[in-house]
């Protein structure tokens, strides 16, 4: 038996490795591997660590960050999984690189982000101590197909899990909602008053109650279908979160907030900008307080944190501020484009939407994005550069949202576009918005014409 | 000049895949041109009466919910929408949408839900999903030569009666049920649709023609004057040069 494990552990060390020389990333090669050698190595290797798992449709890569910054600053001794191997195969490699050669564990606690359709076969494997669901919202139906769906896997992943604590966002109706399927102890967590005041993206994935179909009222939205919800028919509601925030002040950069955790009330700081990053922090604080660390030390953690991680990735390249945001689906693109619209600073803007198998074929979401907002910052957008495979949708949907057509450059190119909007820059900063695998091509085409060798994890 | 009025039916439960952007599509052609748009949108609860509106959008919609608006739609909406088919007044419906104009909907389990039976199709619910890129050919005879391209996903099986033709040829892809080549429907001046894409934005001579039959009936005989297409073509001729 011990054997098996052994030989799965080295396929995954040795494999990890020659892909790495070789310089691959991103592959489940490894994983798939070690799961020949031992069918559930998975669950052996998980058994003696406390395990964290974050999933849900958005936020599930920053959570996992802010999480791991909260345990370094408690000093505890952890590991995460990279954010491209967030499935079966991803996750397995990750334990088998964190523990010994005969399966025993290297750390005591593990921050595991989880694909949200991977998340029903994972989850009881892992057996988590804590299970984040960030939220619901609609992604790549044709991967994921309806919200409805990605919902009962997630309720079907922890019933197999019932002695798990699962923090769930309040302001949610259709994550919260899963509270009624399980039977697991639950902590939320929400924003007790709405950061765009009035003003905000409310385009909803949820108008209708999930439990009797009777449209919600809202006292305040947040953004999207997330808001203090209730149903005047059959009375579901959100209740009171147990980690909040409150007197939101956002920045170009980084968000104020009251936070409070269970009582205990503090200022705090959120180094990423967007109120979608304050939900990403609080559902991190409520994960580490489920691990039992202090109210007051998981404060401390959020307010030392150095801007610079989670999904917003910023580089120099030769003396131009050069900014990269994944965007995947309407949400997330409705928070970015809201970000934007909040600083006024002369900009370029790079958009790059793929139709890969992992980008979605289908790209009508784009049509479902508030766009015409663009048109209300137009003046602080000095380019709009549309770029990758569907690149001509781009700049047709741009069109259709009122932006002169003479601003937007279509060029299919990389190394044209590098050339065209990077390097042709007297210092303006530039903004790069990719789908999911235009991010690993951009990131490629940038570091050839930059020499550099890697410059994110 | 009036405004044209286009209603958008159940715009918070019918809003799959961009389909909004055939709303968009429509007001830019029409504002482009110098016409007035106006918008309303009429979801459950909302009276409604089709003949107040020159042209009525449905779009697709997840299971939950279509199946929220059934009870409204039987209630009092599905008369009022025969009425205003029988007299002329132009739809574009977009695959749930589609769906819900036809007699019936039999799901692959065999549970049959009554829709609108506004015009003579129906459809059956099937297993397998039918997703992907799409293009067909144009059979009515200003567009005839026109290749529509899009993007289709549903389990439903559509079949068209007598009385209704279809919209379409399909080259590539599965078009209404992935068996007889047809794509979408016709009837007066009915347009339906599985081309998610959103379908409009990119095929700019389909967009101009289901207005130009609103404008028709509201003023007569009305052709719009041509606009530079240039991004529109290129963005329906990536598809097309991609499944060709």
């Amino acid at each position: 038996m011990k054997i098996r494990i052994a030989a799965a552990i080295l396929t995954v060390r040795i494999t990890t490795l020659f892909l790495r020389i070789f310089g691959s990333g991103g592959t489940s090669f490894p994983g798939k591997a070690a799961m020949f050698f031992q069918r559930n190595l998975l669950e052996k290797l998980a058994k003696n660590i406390t395990i964290v798992v974050i999933t849900g449709t958005n936020g599930k890569t920053t959570s996992a960050r802010i999480t791991a910054e909260i345990l370094k600053v408690s000093g505890l001794s952890f590991f995460e999984n990279k954010s491209g191997a967030n499935l079966i195969s991803g996750i397995t490699a990750s334990f088998a690189m964190n523990s010994t050669l005969f399966g025993k564990p290297k750390n005591k606690y593990a921050v595991i982000e989880c694909d949200e359709a991977a998340f029903k076969t994972v989850c009881p494997m892992l057996k988590p101590h804590t299970i984040v669901v960030t939220n619901l919202f609609r992604d790549q139906l044709d991967r994921f197909g309806e919200i409805t769906h990605t919902r009962n896997n997630i309720i079907s992943g922890i019933q197999a899990s019932p002695t798990s604590v699962i923090v769930l966002n309040a302001d949610d109706s259709l994550a919260y909602s899963i509270s009624d399927s399980i039977i697991n102890k639950t902590i939320l967590y929400g924003m007790d008053s709405p950061p765009y005041g009035n003003d905000g993206d409310f385009l909803s994935d949820a108008p209708y109650c999930i439990k009797c179909k009777s449209p919600y009222t809202y006292k305040y939205r947040t953004y999207g279908h997330l808001g203090d919800f209730s149903c005047k028919n059959c009375g579901y509601s959100r209740i009171n979160p147990l980690i909040s925030a409150d007197n939101i002040e956002l920045g170009s950069s980084s968000s104020k907030i009251k936070l409070n955790i269970n009582g205990t009330e503090a200022d705090a700081e959120i180094a990423l900008p967007g109120a979608y990053n304050i939900y990403n922090a609080l559902s991190s604080a409520a994960a580490a307080l489920t691990l039992g660390i202090e109210a007051v030390d998981i404060i401390n953690a959020m307010s030392s944190f150095k801007g610079g991680f989670g999904r917003m990735e910023s580089l120099n390249l030769g003396g131009t501020d050069v900014n990269m945001i994944l965007v995947k689906n309407p949400a997330g693109l409705n928070q970015v484009i809201n970000f934007l619209s909040t600083d006024n600073t002369q900009k370029k803007l790079i958009m790059i939407l793929n139709d890969n198998f992992a980008d979605g074929t289908d790209i009508s979401w784009i049509w479902d994005v508030n766009f015409e907002k663009f048109s209300t910052f137009q003046s602080s957008l000095a380019e709009i550069t549309v770029t990758g495979i569907r690149a001509e949708e781009l700049a047709l949907r741009f069109k259709y949202a009122g932006i002169d057509t003479d601003c937007i450059a279509v060029e299919k190119d990389y190394s044209k576009v590098i050339d065209n909007v990077i390097v042709n820059n007297d210092g303006m900063p530039v903004y790069i918005l990719p789908t999911y695998t235009a991010m690993f091509d951009f990131r490629k085409a940038l570091s050839r014409r930059y020499k550099i060798r890697k410059f994110w994890k | 000049m009036d405004k044209l009025k286009v209603c958008h039916l159940y715009p918070d439960l019918l809003n799959l895949y961009g389909d909004r952007g055939n709303i968009i599509a429509m007001q830019k052609r029409l504002e482009w041109r110098g016409l007035g748009f106006e918008f309303t949108g009429i979801s459950v609860g909302d009276s409604f009466n089709a003949s107040d509106f020159d042209l009525i959008f449905i779009g697709g919609g997840q299971d939950f919910e279509q199946e929220v608006l059934l009870a409204d739609l039987s209630a009092d909406k599905k008369k009022s929408i025969s009425n205003a088919v029988e007299s002329g007044i132009s739809f574009l419906a977009i695959c749930g949408g589609y769906q819900l104009l036809g007699t019936h909907y039999t799901s692959w389990n065999g549970v049959q839900f009554d829709f609108c039976g506004a015009i003579n199709i129906y459809t059956i619910g099937h297993e397998k999903r039918m997703i992907g890129d799409f293009m067909f050919t144009c059979l009515d005879q200003p567009i005839s030569s026109l290749t529509v391209s899009g993007f289709e996903n549903h389990s439903g099986k559509t079949y068209l009666g007598n009385g209704v033709r279809p919209l379409g040829t399909i080259i590539k892809g599965f078009g209404n049920n992935g068996e007889d080549k047809t794509a979408g429907a016709r009837y007066k001046n009915v347009f339906c649709s599985y081309s998610h894409g959103p379908v409009l934005p990119k095929n700019p001579r389909l967009c101009d023609f289901i207005l130009e039959t609103a404008l028709t009936k509201k003023y007569g005989d009305y052709s719009l004057e041509p606009i530079d297409n240039a991004i529109e073509d290129s963005a329906g001729g990536y598809v097309i040069d991609r499944l060709s």
